[in-house]
């Protein structure tokens, strides 16, 4: 998985940083200057590393941060990734149909009763408790403009 | 000069103003719990509030709620791995891994510790600079803060992985982040830079979305992973006992936590570094101060120093920073741009007349700053270990509730769903990271110095063309930078000698 990560990001890295050098090419030296700048070398330690991992993959390169979970047989681990990715995808489509206020309870009612197996009670309990605090501070406090879902804009209820 | 201090506390401690200054601590210690919602907007929404008020009470109101924003935004990042503001996002690397070994109650109490000694160092640091720092603030030109940045980096990316191969991904990091933080208008032609004609691209990415992208959302998905509560299997009743041990973790290391204040008291005073940048920092010295290459590697899996020494110089900052706002009237950093803007709505102007005819005005801010933090950590710590019982909450039930807080705190950093696309998207390249091994304190480093780096650079090489790299402070600078870059493959090859 690290090797996969990593040799994911380094060529990303590459591509991204050869794709922004040839882009700024065409500005005024003003604009272009920092980017080729930094976008030359990263470049070259992008390659550098794609090819650091191609030709001496076990080389230590150990990060000081967290390292992921690796205890869970592979096919556990790889299903509750993609379970936690598609609540955050959910979550988003939750957003964009039928607004923050309504979007926030329905995603923490339905992630504590059917990834969670909790009971109805507590399910709903939660969702209302962090309703209610969403509501109290962002609404009524901060009054942050929530816009509304494309649901309540399509049925003319917005 | 005495009695203009004791004055100053006097006039803090006036009902009145000290009734302002608990509700300023009282909004800043929400405003830090809660992601996204930056210290900097409340202290602008706040402003209008002082109309009325004396400068004393309205300088304890401000300062009150911006001195403990960043205290309690670390408990937000000890606990959920989630930056409570933008500066506090240091604090997450060990922070978080020591609450996910069962030792929450030790993070927050380092944390806070470390918080007050910082605080204690910079109001310090405020009260005796003022006639002599002058010299070093102008002293210190464009090519001298581009350098500063680029040691910070140089700093962080050494220093953040093991071996050669570990020093390029950290490098590649930086320069990664510097690369993300020249997308928007360039400040010096005006062209839209890697926009894609998106209107929202324009300004530049937000810190705030990018930060709780690549911290949050790899720790979210860990612990959906991992189906247990953020401390795990850790046995009950250890929780209880940390707070004390990370207090007494304070001052084992009180050297470390002390050089830390004083790193951040100088970014602090440094106009235009910020606070992003003390943090990272302390915890590049921090990790620095590991005697062995194994003794580092421990950082970022849960190394009390690598929260004590963000801990101190997120705090001690605001002294340093206050230092040119109140003597020259040139504000350290955004935030005491804005509070420069309270200094004219109170009817004061900032200045030598802070020094000599409102000497006590400015006295009473230190005290203001003192007694916030005091207040703060003492607050926090009645409940400390309360708090740190939600490290074993299940993880059902804490996972949605930090899903909400990661995308309304992303939003609410411009009311725009762009945020939290922005937020998603930097998620995903802080799990590669992650997953990958790739360091991300080097990307957050040069995505938050990004912007002054390019700036420093270019009016450098404008105004001095290229002698501006023999100025002897930049000198200095750059021997220090190749130093903080051969300092740890020394220090790994003793190390190889020593064990064979």
């Amino acid at each position: 998985m690290e090797r996969l990560a990593s040799r994911i990001l380094g060529v990303a890295v590459m591509l991204a940083s050869g794709a922004a050098v040839v882009i700024a090419m065409d500005w005024p030296l003003k604009a272009k200057l920092f980017p080729i700048s930094i976008g030359v070398p990263v470049f070259c330690m992008a390659a550098a590393e794609v090819l650091w991992g191609l030709l001496r993959p076990d080389a230590r390169a150990a990060a000081m941060d967290f390292r992921l979970s690796d205890h869970l047989p592979s096919k556990i681990a790889v299903r509750r990734t993609l379970a936690a990715i598609g609540w955050m995808l959910g979550f988003l489509m939750g957003i964009v149909l039928v607004g923050f206020p309504m979007a926030v309870p329905l995603v923490v009612f339905l992630y504590a009763k059917v990834q969670g197996r909790e009971s109805w009670g507590l399910s709903l309990g939660l969702a209302l408790g962090v309703w209610g605090l969403f509501y109290a501070v962002f609404d009524r406090l901060l009054h942050l403009p929530f816009p509304a879902g494309w649901i309540q804009t399509w049925l003319g209820v917005a | 000069m005495i009695d203009a201090l004791f004055e100053g506390l006097l006039l803090v401690l006036q009902w009145k103003a000290f009734a302002f200054m608990l509700l300023g601590i009282g909004v800043g210690f929400w405003v830090g719990l809660l992601p996204g919602l930056g210290g900097v907007t409340t202290l602008a929404l706040m402003l209008p509030f002082i109309y009325a008020m004396t400068p004393i009470e309205g300088f304890a109101f401000l300062l009150g709620m911006h001195s403990v924003v960043a205290t309690t935004g670390d408990i937000t990042s000890v606990l959920f791995g989630i930056p409570g503001e933008g500066t506090t996002a240091a604090t997450i690397l060990d922070g978080h891994a020591m609450a996910k070994k069962g030792e929450a109650g030790r993070a927050l109490g380092a944390a806070l510790a470390s918080s007050l000694v910082g605080a204690l160092v910079g109001a310090f640091a405020l009260a005796i600079a003022i006639p002599v720092v002058r010299p070093l603030v102008l002293s210190f030109g464009s090519p001298e803060l581009f350098m500063v940045a680029i040691v910070g980096i140089a700093f962080i990316a050494s220093l953040s992985a093991e071996g050669g191969r570990g020093m390029l991904r950290g490098f590649l990091a930086g320069g990664l982040g510097l690369m993300v933080a020249t997308v928007g208008q360039d400040p010096q032609a005006g062209i839209a830079r890697f926009t894609f004609d998106s209107l929202y691209l324009w300004n530049g990415l937000d810190l705030v979305p990018v930060l709780i992208g690549i911290f949050a959302i790899p720790e979210l998905i860990d612990l959906a992973l991992r189906g247990t509560s953020i401390a795990g299997d850790v046995p009950k009743g250890q929780l209880n006992k940390g707070a004390l041990e990370g207090v007494k973790d304070t001052f084992r290391h009180f050297g470390l936590t002390l050089r830390c204040s004083l790193i951040g008291t100088f970014i602090g005073i440094m106009p235009g570094l910020g606070g992003a940048v003390a943090q990272w920092l302390a915890y590049g010295h921090a990790a620095q101060s590991a005697r062995t290459a194994e003794e580092r590697a421990g950082f970022g899996r849960g190394d009390v120093r690598g929260v004590l020494g963000p801990g101190a110089a997120n705090n001690s900052k605001e002294g340093g920073a206050l230092i040119p706002t109140v003597a020259f009237g040139v504000p350290g950093s955004s935030s005491m741009a804005i509070l420069l803007g309270g200094f004219f709505l109170l009817g004061l102007v900032p200045g030598p007349d802070m020094l000599t005819t409102h000497l006590t005005v400015t006295f009473s801010m230190v005290w203001t700053i003192v007694l916030a933090n005091i207040i703060t950590v003492v607050a926090c710590f009645l409940f400390l270990n309360h708090l740190a019982k939600l490290t074993v909450v299940r993880g059902a039930l804490l996972i949605p509730v930090i899903l909400v807080l990661v995308f309304v705190g992303s939003y609410t950093a411009n009311n725009d769903y762009g945020d939290v696309l922005l937020m998603l998207f930097f998620g995903a390249v802080g799990y590669l990271m992650v997953a990958g091994g790739w360091p991300r304190a080097p990307f957050v480093l040069g995505l938050v110095l990004g912007k002054i780096v390019e700036n420093n650079l270019y009016i450098s090489v404008a105004r001095y063309e290229a002698e501006w790299l023999t100025r002897p402070i930049v000198l200095v600078l750059a021997a220090l930078a190749v130093a903080v870059m051969l300092y740890p493959l020394l220090q790994a090859r003793r190390s190889a000698a020593r064990g064979g």
